[in-house]
């Protein structure tokens, strides 16, 4: 279990920082972008093998994620937008997005409706997350973490 | 309207040599916090960032009675009003791709006019210099195509085979990406495209008897057109009440989404046809 933890955190920093590297992150901003994806993907992991369902672990996911990146924003003096944009890639959909249009084209409608409503379910649940951690008031981060 | 003009917005406004030592023009003064603004909506920024760095802009240089009106495809600002030297500018800005890098210089250089308020004409070439920064090499940005698509890849539940798989696949893909952005096709056409070659491919390496989950594969591959980007800038601007811009990112997205649906399925579909059974 640790195990795997470590190994899926690894990955999805490897992941998350390629795609940082994709939107051209500034070079000294790589890793913190890379980790702030990894830990949202590995609370969600975590959240899903503790058997939540796919939204509540989305949900949670995409909170820390967003604080994560609102905290590093003023200790690296840098938006927030560098860190959340790659960050949140791990937790968008796409499988969902992929299974919809599967199910789609073999005429399953039970399971396309599950499928598609799987994929909304987790997109409002990334936009609740952003929702709530921006809800945090800005000077409250300022206080805790601003370097000086 | 013509792609040239839109892009020479520097060659359209011309910055005005003035004195150092006189008190800046409001036309520079505007121009320099609008084109600040514009590279920011180019690259990303959501429109509360750009408003907010627009307004410092014009409130360090002294102005007076401005506004500023900021869409995600647009930007409408006025300074002086009542004056002799009112000035106003409108600018259409495309959605365009995402640029980091440009985001966070721009944020130090509004910082910084904010905080010692630096000269317009030495915040002018600051500007200029930011708006020529380089991208990352294009063979870095591909290989990062191909780790990223292997990364989520196995993330999603693939093996290690189908990872490599997609790194393979990927590469080709982010510099397809890359092009069709590059030639200012419609993003459906390379959505659509993309997210087909991305199925054709896996496909046929199934088709090859590989042992492999070409679902994992695809869905590792798809994940650099997925609308993450629209989806939290959406969110994020309708958070800060910009209601009209976070509609028009979220429309962004779900077409994006259904677009790479449609890809998909388009060639699913195809691979029935050919073979009589489903993959």
């Amino acid at each position: 279990m640790i195990l795997t933890i470590i190994i899926q955190f690894v990955v999805a920093m490897i992941a998350t920082g390629a795609f940082a590297i994709i939107f051209n992150a500034p070079k000294s901003e790589w890793i913190p972008a890379a980790f702030t994806g990894a830990v949202g993907w590995i609370v969600f992991f975590v959240m899903k093998e503790f058997g939540n369902s796919n939204m509540f672990s989305c949900l949670i996911a995409t909170f820390f994620l967003t604080l994560i990146s609102r905290m590093l924003a003023p200790l690296r003096k840098c938006p927030v937008t560098v860190f959340l944009l790659p960050g949140i890639f791990p937790l968008v959909p796409g499988a969902g997005i992929y299974y919809t249009s599967y199910y789609f084209i073999m005429n399953d409608p039970k399971e396309f409706w599950a499928r598609g409503l799987d994929t909304f379910q987790e997109a409002g649940a990334i936009a609740l997350g952003i929702i709530f951690a921006l809800a945090i008031p800005k000077s409250l981060l300022k206080k805790v973490f601003r370097k000086n | 309207m013509n792609s040239n003009f839109i892009n020479s917005s520097i060659e359209r406004t011309q910055f005005e040599p003035t004195n150092p030592t006189e008190a800046p023009t409001a036309k520079n003064v505007l121009t320099l916090a609008v084109e600040m603004g514009d590279l920011l909506l180019r690259n990303g920024g959501e429109i509360y960032r750009v408003e907010d760095t627009i307004l410092h802009v014009l409130e360090a240089y002294g102005m007076e009675n401005y506004d500023v009106y900021v869409l995600s495809n647009g930007i409408f600002a006025s300074a002086n009003e009542d004056r002799n030297d009112s000035c106003s500018i409108v600018r259409h800005v495309p959605l365009g791709s995402v640029n980091l890098d440009k985001i966070a210089a721009i944020n130090q250089l509004s910082r910084e006019i904010a905080q010692n308020k630096i000269p317009v004409k030495e915040a002018w070439d600051r500007f200029l210099e930011i708006k020529e920064m380089k991208m990352h090499p294009q063979m870095l940005m591909n290989l990062c195509g191909g780790i990223g698509s292997a990364g989520f890849c196995y993330l999603f539940g693939g093996s290690v085979l189908d990872s490599l798989i997609a790194f393979f696949i990927g590469i080709p893909l982010a510099f397809f990406l890359a092009y069709m952005s590059s030639k200012k096709t419609s993003k459906f056409i390379m959505h659509i495209l993309g997210s087909a070659y991305v199925t054709l491919l896996s496909l046929l390496v199934m088709y090859l008897s590989a042992p492999v989950h070409y679902d994992k594969i695809i869905i590792g591959c798809i994940m650099q057109m997925v609308p993450g980007i629209a989806l939290s800038t959406s969110i994020r601007d309708l958070f800060n009440g910009d209601y009209l811009s976070g509609a028009i990112h979220l429309l962004d997205a779900v077409l994006t989404a259904m677009c790479i649906a449609v890809g998909v399925g388009f060639m699913i579909a195809i691979y029935y046809f050919a073979t009589g059974v489903m993959p």
